[in-house]
C-alpha cells in the first residue's frame, strides 16, 4: 500500500511539474497549449533513446530533454506567432499528435508500440531495490520544486506583470511598450523546457515508454488541473493536479464496490467523472477554485516605470 | 495506381465536406472551434448501428434515425452545456468542448466497449474500371454529399430561415435589433449541424468502422477544411474538403500511410502561416 | 398630460457590474426629432441600447404609444414598430446590400418591393452596389446602407446612434435632410450625435447627457442659444 502510494504521489509530481510548465503558458501568458503530451514524449524519448542507444549518463540525457523541450517550445511559438488562439490550440494539438505518430511509426528507432526499455536510472548504484522509489520521489519534489520556484519568481517579478499584461490584451501590451512577440517565444520555450524535463523523469521511471501514454488525453488532465487550481495560481494548481490525480486512481478502488461493472467500464466512468467535473467548475468558478488576484493594466505600467525592468537590468 | 488515389481522395472529400460543412455554420454562432464534432460524429454512427444492426432496420431508415437522433443530441449539448456558458472566453469553451467530446467517446464505450463494428450489409463487389475499383457505397456517399452541398447553398441562399441563418451567424445582436428570433435561429442551425453529424457517422460506418474513437480521426480533417477554405465559410468548407481529402491521399506516394492523420494538422500549420483567414475567408474586424 | 410616442422614465442600466445610466429620462413624439449629446462615454448609446432592447434596463420604465416594452427582447420590441440602429456593427458584413435591406423588412417581407424602391430613391448608391458585400463597402456607404436598412422596417421610432460617424461633410448634411424628411412623415426620431450642431438644428429637443445622467433637457432651439452649450458641444467660439 504505502509502495503504491509513493508511485502514486511521484505522478503527481509529474503533473505537477506540467501543470506548472501549462500555467506558465497559458495561466500567465494567456498562449494556450494543447500539445502537452507531445513535449512530455519528445522528453521522454530523447532521454530514453539517448541513454539506451548511446549510453549518455542519465544526468546528461534529462539535461538534453529539457533542451529538445526548450526548442520545440521555441519553434512552435515562432511558427505560430500571428495565430489566434484558438488556432494555436490546434497546431499545438497537431505538433502532440504527430510527434506521437513518429514515435509509433518509426520503430527501427522507437521500438513503436512495443514500448523502448530504458535500464538507466539516476542514482541507481547508490541505493537498494527498497529504498529507491522514496529517492526517486524526493528526487522527482526536488525537479517540482525547482520548477515551482522558477515559475514564481518569474509571476513576482516585473516580467511576470509584463505576461499578465500580454495575456489580458497583446496589443495593450504592445502599445505600454512591451516586446510581446519575444516574451512569448521566451515563456513557451520555457514551459516547453519543463515538460520535457516531466517527460525524461518520467521515462526514467517507469524505464517502459510507448506511445499510447502520450495520447492528447494528458493535455486535459493537466488543463483539468490548471483550471481546478485556477489559472495564473501556483499554488492552487499543484493542490489542482493533487485532485485530478485522486480522482482518476482513486476511482480505481470503485472497483472493489461495484461488482457489475468491468475494467473497462470503470475506467470509461472516470473519464466521464472527470469531464462533468471540468465542464461544472468552469461553469461555476470560470477563474478556478483559488482565483489569481485580479489584474489591472494600470499596474502594470506604473510599475514598470518604478522599477526597472528584468530587460533593463540585463 | 494515382488514378485509385484520387478516387480514394474524392471519397475521403466526401466524408470530410458534410460536418466540415456543419463546423462552419456552429463556428459562425459559437465563434470558437467546437472540439465535441467528432464526438457527434461517433453518435451518428452509433444510433446508425443500433438501429441497423441492434433493431434489425434497412440502412437507410437507420440513416435517417442517426441524423435525427444526433441532431437531438447536438442540439442538447448547446442546450446543456454551451448555451449557459455563452460570453465565455473562446479558450473556455474551447476546454469545455474538449470535455464534452471525451464524456460523449467514453458513454459510448461505457455501453459498446472499445469493439470495432460494422452494419449488417450484403456484400457487394467493387465496381472496376481501368483498373480502379470502387464499392457502391462509396458512390452513394459520394453522390449524397453532392447532393448536401446543393441542399444547403439553397438552403443559406434562398430560404427566409436560410438568411434569417447568415445573418445570425454575421451580426446576432443586429439580428435580434431586425426582429429575427435569434435563439429560434441559433436552435436550428444547430439541429441542422447535428443531422450533418449524424449522417457523416453512417458515412464513416460504411467507409471506414464503427468504434468510439471513429470521429476523433476525422476531427482534425475537418478542423483542417474548414479552415482551409476560411472558417465560417460552408462554400470553402466545401473546396477545402476536397483539398484536405485528395492530399490525405496523395501523401501516401511520399509517406507511409500511417502518417495520413498528421497531413491535416500539416495544411492547417502552413495555411495558417501563410493566410491566416484561410483560403476563402476573409479577415475579421475586430469590433 | 399627453403621452408621447415613446416614453422613457428613470431608466437605470449597465453592463453587468454596476449602473453607467442613472436614472435617465427622455422621450419623443410622433413627427419629432429629440437628439442626446454629450461627452464621448457619457452613457448615450447605453440608454438608446436600453431603448432598443440591446441591453436588459434594470430598472424604469419604456413604453411605446402607452404599452411597456422595457423587459422585452430586442426582436418584439423591433415588431412594436422600433428601428434602432447601432453605433458600430450596424450591417450585415457578409451579405450583400440588397440582402441588408431584405433584413430590413424580414418581419413585413411582403413589402419589401415598395419599400426598397422608396429607399433606394433616397439612397440611389444602395441599388447600384446592390450585389457588393456591406463588408466591402466604404464607411459612408455602410452608414447608408445600416440607414436603409431602418427605413426598410417602416418604423414608428427611429433610433439612430451616430448617423452621421463616417460621413464626408457634404453626406453629412444629405443624410441629415433625408432624417428630416422621413419624420415628417410621422416617425418620431431619438438620435445620438457628435455633429451637435448640425443636430439639434434640425431637432425639436435636445438632451445633454454626462456621466450617465441628463444634465440639461431643453428645446433644440435654446440649446443651440444657450453659451454653456455652446461653449462645451458645439464647438462654436463666442
Ligand atoms: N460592452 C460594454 N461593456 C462594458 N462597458 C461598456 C460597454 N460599452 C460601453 N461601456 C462603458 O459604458 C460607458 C458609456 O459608454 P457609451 O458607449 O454609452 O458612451 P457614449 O456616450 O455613447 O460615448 P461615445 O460618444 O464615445 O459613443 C463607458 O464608460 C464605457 O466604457
Ligand atoms: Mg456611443
Amino acid at each position: 500500500m504505502s509502495a503504491y502510494l509513493i508511485s502514486m504521489a511521484t505522478f503527481v509530481g509529474f503533473f505537477m511539474i506540467l501543470a506548472l510548465a501549462l500555467n506558465l503558458q497559458w495561466g500567465m501568458t494567456g498562449m494556450v497549449n494543447f500539445g502537452i503530451a507531445g513535449f512530455y514524449a519528445l522528453g521522454a524519448y530523447t532521454s530514453g533513446l539517448l541513454s539506451v542507444k548511446l549510453g549518455w549518463p542519465v544526468g546528461i540525457t534529462i539535461a538534453m530533454s529539457c533542451v529538445t523541450g526548450l526548442i520545440a517550445g521555441g519553434l512552435v511559438a515562432l511558427l505560430s506567432m500571428r495565430l489566434r488562439e484558438d488556432y494555436l490550440a490546434i497546431v499545438t494539438l497537431g505538433f502532440g499528435e504527430i510527434v506521437r505518430l513518429i514515435a509509433l511509426n518509426e520503430d527501427q528507432i522507437t521500438e513503436g508500440p512495443r514500448g523502448l526499455k530504458i535500464d538507466a536510472r539516476p542514482f541507481a548504484d547508490m541505493f537498494d531495490r527498497e529504498t529507491y522509489p522514496l529517492v526517486y520521489l524526493g528526487l522527482v519534489a526536488l525537479a517540482v520544486a525547482v520548477v515551482f520556484v522558477i515559475v514564481e519568481c518569474i509571476r513576482r517579478s516585473p516580467m511576470g506583470r509584463t505576461l499578465r499584461a500580454i495575456r489580458e490584451d497583446d496589443v495593450v501590451a504592445e502599445v505600454l511598450g512591451k516586446n510581446v512577440l519575444r516574451h512569448r517565444i521566451q515563456v513557451f520555450a520555457l514551459g516547453g523546457a519543463f515538460m520535457g524535463l516531466a517527460g525524461a523523469l518520467y521515462a526514467h521511471y517507469v524505464q517502459n515508454i510507448s506511445p499510447e501514454v502520450f495520447m492528447p488525453m494528458v493535455a486535459i488532465f493537466i488543463w483539468m488541473s490548471v483550471i481546478v487550481g485556477g489559472a495564473g495560481n501556483n499554488w492552487g494548481l499543484l493542490l489542482g493536479a493533487g485532485v485530478v490525480m485522486t480522482i482518476l486512481e482513486g476511482s480505481r478502488f470503485m472497483g472493489d464496490f461495484i461488482d457489475f461493472l468491468d475494467a473497462e467500464q470503470l475506467s470509461a466512468i472516470r473519464i466521464i467523472v472527470i469531464g462533468v467535473l471540468l465542464i461544472a467548475i468552469l461553469r461555476v468558478r470560470p477563474r478556478g477554485l483559488i482565483p489569481e488576484p485580479k489584474f489591472s493594466f494600470a499596474a502594470a505600467s506604473t510599475d514598470q516605470e518604478r522599477q526597472p525592468s528584468i530587460e533593463n537590468a540585463k | 495506381m494515382s488514378g485509385q488515389l484520387i478516387i480514394n481522395g474524392i471519397v475521403n472529400a466526401s466524408l470530410i465536406a458534410p460536418p466540415a460543412i456543419a463546423f462552419s455554420l456552429l463556428f459562425g454562432i459559437l465563434r470558437f472551434p467546437n472540439f465535441a464534432i467528432g464526438a457527434y460524429v461517433t453518435v451518428g454512427a452509433f444510433i446508425a448501428y443500433a438501429l441497423n444492426v441492434g433493431a434489425g432496420m434497412p440502412l437507410w431508415v437507420a440513416g435517417l434515425g442517426a441524423m435525427a437522433g444526433t441532431a437531438v443530441v447536438v442540439w442538447l449539448s448547446d442546450v446543456l452545456v454551451f448555451k449557459p456558458m455563452r460570453g465565455h472566453t473562446p479558450v473556455t469553451l474551447l476546454v469545455v468542448s474538449i470535455a464534452l467530446a471525451l464524456i460523449i467517446e467514453h458513454v459510448i464505450r461505457l455501453f459498446y466497449g472499445a469493439d470495432v463494428r460494422g452494419f449488417d450489409l450484403p456484400l457487394e463487389r467493387p465496381i472496376k474500371f481501368a483498373g480502379m475499383r470502387i464499392t457502391g457505397e462509396q458512390i452513394d456517399i459520394i453522390i449524397m454529399t453532392i447532393v448536401i452541398g446543393i441542399a444547403i447553398h439553397l438552403l443559406l441562399q434562398y430560404t427566409r430561415i436560410g438568411k434569417a441563418m447568415r445573418a445570425t451567424a454575421d451580426n446576432e445582436v443586429l439580428a435580434e435589433v431586425r426582429g429575427i428570433n435569434t435563439s429560434y435561429v441559433i436552435a436550428f442551425t444547430w439541429l441542422v449541424c447535428g443531422a450533418l453529424f449524424g449522417l457523416t457517422g453512417v458515412f464513416a460506418g460504411l467507409d471506414l468502422v464503427i468504434e468510439p474513437l471513429v470521429g476523433w480521426y476525422l476531427t482534425i480533417p475537418i478542423f483542417a477544411a474548414a479552415i482551409l477554405g476560411g472558417i465560417g465559410s460552408p462554400y470553402g468548407a466545401m473546396l477545402g474538403s476536397l483539398l484536405v481529402g485528395l492530399a490525405e491521399e496523395l501523401t501516401v506516394l511520399v509517406l507511409p500511410s500511417s502518417y495520413k492523420i498528421g497531413v491535416g494538422f500539416v495544411i492547417i500549420a502552413v495555411l495558417l502561416l501563410i493566410r491566416p483567414h484561410g483560403l476563402l475567408g476573409q479577415p475579421e474586424i475586430k469590433k | 398630460m399627453a403621452e408621447d410616442l415613446l416614453q422613457a422614465e428613470n431608466i437605470c442600466v449597465g453592463y453587468g457590474r454596476g449602473d453607467i445610466v442613472h436614472g435617465v429620462d427622455v422621450s419623443v413624439s410622433a413627427g419629432r426629432i429629440a437628439t442626446i449629446i454629450g461627452p464621448n462615454g457619457a452613457g448615450k448609446s447605453t440608454m438608446i441600447k436600453a431603448i432598443a432592447g440591446v441591453l436588459m434596463r434594470r430598472e424604469g420604465s419604456i413604453r411605446i404609444d402607452g404599452q411597456e416594452i422595457g423587459g422585452k427582447p430586442a426582436s418584439e420590441i423591433a415588431r412594436c414598430g422600433v428601428a434602432y440602429v447601432p453605433q458600430e456593427a450596424n450591417v450585415f458584413r457578409q451579405l450583400t446590400v440588397t440582402e441588408n435591406l431584405q433584413m430590413g423588412s424580414w418581419i413585413e417581407p411582403e413589402e419589401f418591393d415598395g419599400r426598397y424602391e422608396k429607399v433606394c430613391a433616397l439612397f440611389p448608391i444602395l441599388k447600384e452596389r446592390g450585389k457588393v458585400r456591406a463588408g466591402n463597402l466604404s464607411g459612408g456607404q455602410r452608414q447608408m446602407v445600416a440607414f436603409g436598412m431602418a427605413l426598410m422596417v417602416e418604423p414608428k421610432v427611429l433610433l439612430l446612434d451616430e448617423p452621421s460617424a463616417g460621413l464626408s461633410p457634404a453626406m453629412v448634411e444629405q443624410m441629415f435632410d433625408i432624417i428630416k424628411q422621413v419624420n415628417k412623415t410621422g416617425i418620431a426620431v431619438l438620435m445620438v450625435e457628435q455633429n451637435a450642431m448640425q443636430a439639434l438644428k434640425i431637432s425639436d429637443h435636445g438632451y445633454v447627457m454626462a456621466a450617465g445622467q441628463v444634465a440639461m433637457s431643453a428645446p433644440a432651439s435654446e440649446l443651440l442659444d444657450s453659451s454653456e452649450v455652446s461653449e462645451l458641444y458645439l464647438g462654436t467660439r463666442q
